[in-house]
């Protein structure tokens, strides 16, 4: 055996090979015969999956209890449609921008204010901010054409293509979650490791919560921007629909549904979502119905989403074999399985 | 000068309103420390509840009112028993119970649009009839609603002040090891606290069915004003949810009369951030009681 191959064996893991075969099949399925409606639907989980990533990262990963981001998104949308369409600018130079101007927004508007605070005064000031963009949508509805929404926004090719769209998509969606596992596996999510495990001792090595926190909420307005004004130039048309309560919700029960503080979670749990969405339109308004019992059902039975029930159904097949590895670690079965540590005690607001 | 103080009484009473709907929520908090975001929804609950008992069926309002607060008494009790109990034993509990009601909000959405349908109800007015006044016209039922206020408001604080139950709950709000030290069965505690929160929201409900319109959608806007309301007050403290209630009534309908009511979301967010930025306890910011 070589040397090369021999240093290579180590890299060949189920996981990876895994990983790799989704990845190929991911970049194939429009020669594998996928229609354009299909086509479609995958285009936009893909994209509500960065955004569902990303609302992980600030809520899952750094405890930030942020339900502001679909404002995030939908300012991105807006500020790129309405650049590209009243200036006549390209779509790529709107998207950069609609996610520059989403980042310094959110950051200036939102982030400082809210992450003095704790708990549940940060979920109500972002929701709050989140609410109040519908109002200011129809007060400049001269540009962002109020309620009925904005049509005929600038597409990124002429003549968009289905497939096209998808691999815009597709590009973006992996540049987005490889700069989250390098946010998540670097020094931010150290960060927020060690206040999660030991906050004074954090703060006496001079991990600074509010700095941290802040850097995680500018780079989630980021990508939820970008994703918000990709969404606006994929579909060519966005209305203040997009801050309703039910996207809302069920972007959240997205990387929820999926397993919360996950990094795969929130991507299969957009991939329901957005496909369960699209094939049950039929449906009409069971799909209320069935959303609110599976985020009840979720959090009665399966905080850890998903990824807990395949963690342990992964943790009961190493047992039937015998030996095997069971995986050490599955952070929303950790999650369940804490010690009840609960309501127990006066805790900080 | 006649506009200004008709809208100035209109925000006067939709500010006792707010005051009644946003004590249950401030009240949970201060004692469970559970946020409800199902709160809006409970209220729409009660006044769909007493809309059908009371117009579809055609009995009397008084009927329909024991018969929607026998409702929420049961609601609560299996949800807190049946759900939120357990939840708050999970180190998780602050954000499972934030979800966990959200779930339960839009589930309500649902059955009302399922057994209802998305059509505009409202309640029928309590009294008929008007007086005048030097500025202008108050129906009777303006008035009954702000006795109605009042009378809660009273009725409430006698509640948390005078009986066992209500002295518990202050002491659980106060400090959890002290309250169970002196032998307060929490569990209870947390029982009486949500019939209570959910029998004062259930009936702001009730009364604000009878001044505006309600979709089974509506429980969102009165949910988020619920929020801001109890943010504002400092969450837990009653007096602060009063207060700030009837500020924010007022500045609704200021706002309403002076620039529009397009701008009634920003003036309450606007609200909202200052005063956080300012006093992020809250105005009156503090323990319940």
């Amino acid at each position: 055996m070589s040397t090369v191959w021999r240093r290579a064996m180590p890299l060949v893991r189920p996981r990876y090979l895994l990983l790799a075969a989704v990845g190929a099949f991911l970049a194939a399925w429009p020669y594998l015969g996928a229609d354009r409606f299909v086509l479609h639907v995958a285009g936009l989980t893909l994209v509500w999956a960065v955004v569902a990533s990303y609302w992980n990262l600030t809520n899952g990963f750094a405890g930030i209890t942020s339900l502001g981001n679909m404002g995030f998104f939908a300012i991105g949308a807006y500020t790129s449609a309405v650049l590209a369409k009243e200036l006549g600018l390209t779509p790529w130079v709107t998207m950069p921008l609609g996610a520059l101007v989403t980042t310094a927004l959110v950051t200036v508007l939102v982030g400082l204010p809210v992450l003095r605070l704790r708990g549940i005064y940060i979920a109500l000031l972002t929701l709050a901010f989140a609410d109040a963009l519908p109002s200011v949508i129809t007060i400049f509805r001269t540009w962002t054409g109020g309620g009925i929404g904005l049509l005929g926004i600038p597409e990124l090719l002429e003549d968009l293509e289905k497939w096209q769209a998808y691999y815009f998509a597709l590009v973006f969606f992996v540049v987005a979650q490889v700069t989250l596992l390098l946010v998540v596996r670097g020094a931010p999510g150290l960060a927020f490791v060690a206040l999660r495990d030991s906050e004074a001792f954090a703060q006496a090595l001079g991990v600074d919560r509010f700095k941290e926190g802040l850097r995680v909420f500018a780079i989630s307005a980021f990508f939820t921007g970008f994703a918000g004004a990709l969404y606006a130039h994929l579909l060519g048309q966005i209305s203040p629909a997009m801050l309703g309560i039910e996207q809302f919700l069920m972007v959240i029960s997205m990387w929820m549904l999926g397993g919360a503080g996950t990094l795969l979670g929130p991507v299969l749990g957009a991939a329901i979502i957005t496909f369960g969405n699209e094939y049950l339109r039929v449906a009409g308004s069971l799909r209320l119905g069935l959303l609110g019992l599976a985020i009840v059902v979720t959090v009665l039975f399966f905080p850890g989403g998903i990824m807990q029930l395949l963690g342990g159904a992964r943790r009961a097949l190493a047992r039937s074999r015998g030996s095997g590895r069971a995986s050490p670690r599955t952070p929303g079965a950790a999650e369940a399985a804490a010690a009840p540590a609960g309501r127990t005690s006066e805790e900080g607001r | 000068m006649d506009a200004f103080l008709n809208s100035l009484t209109s925000g006067l009473i939709v500010g006792s309103l707010y005051a009644i709907m946003a004590m249950g929520l401030t009240i949970l908090y201060g004692v469970s420390h559970v946020f409800n975001f199902a709160h809006g929804h409970v209220a729409v609950v009660a006044a769909y509840l007493v809309w059908f008992v009371a117009d579809r069926l055609g009995l009397s309002l008084p009927v329909g009112i024991v018969a929607a607060l026998l409702v929420m008494i049961a609601l609560a009790a299996g949800t807190y028993w049946g759900a939120i109990r357990g939840l708050l034993r999970r180190s998780e509990w602050a954000f499972g119970t934030l979800l966990f009601t959200l779930g339960l909000a839009i589930l309500a959405e649902y059955a009302l649009l399922e057994l209802f349908g998305p059509r505009v109800k409202s309640v029928p007015a309590v009294l008929q009839g008007s007086v005048r006044l030097w500025f202008g016209r108050l129906t009777l039922n303006d008035l009954f609603l702000i006795a109605a206020s009042v009378v809660l408001m009273l009725l409430v604080g006698a509640f948390l002040k005078r009986t066992l139950t209500g002295q518990a709950m202050r002491a659980v709000a106060q400090s959890l090891p002290g309250a169970q030290v002196v032998g307060i069965d929490i569990d209870r505690i947390y029982a009486a606290t949500f019939v209570f929160a959910f029998v004062m929201t259930g009936l702001s409900g009730v009364l604000l069915g009878t001044k505006t319109y309600m979709t089974p959608h509506i429980g969102w806007e009165w949910m988020i004003k619920g929020f801001v309301i109890v943010a504002f007050g400092g969450l837990g403290s009653v007096p602060g949810a009063i207060l700030a209630a009837f500020l924010l009534g007022v500045v609704e309908a200021l706002v309403t009369l002076f620039l529009g009511a397009i701008w009634i979301w920003p003036a309450w967010l606007v609200t909202f951030i200052v005063a956080l930025w300012i006093r992020p306890e809250g105005i009156l910011g503090g323990r319940s009681g």
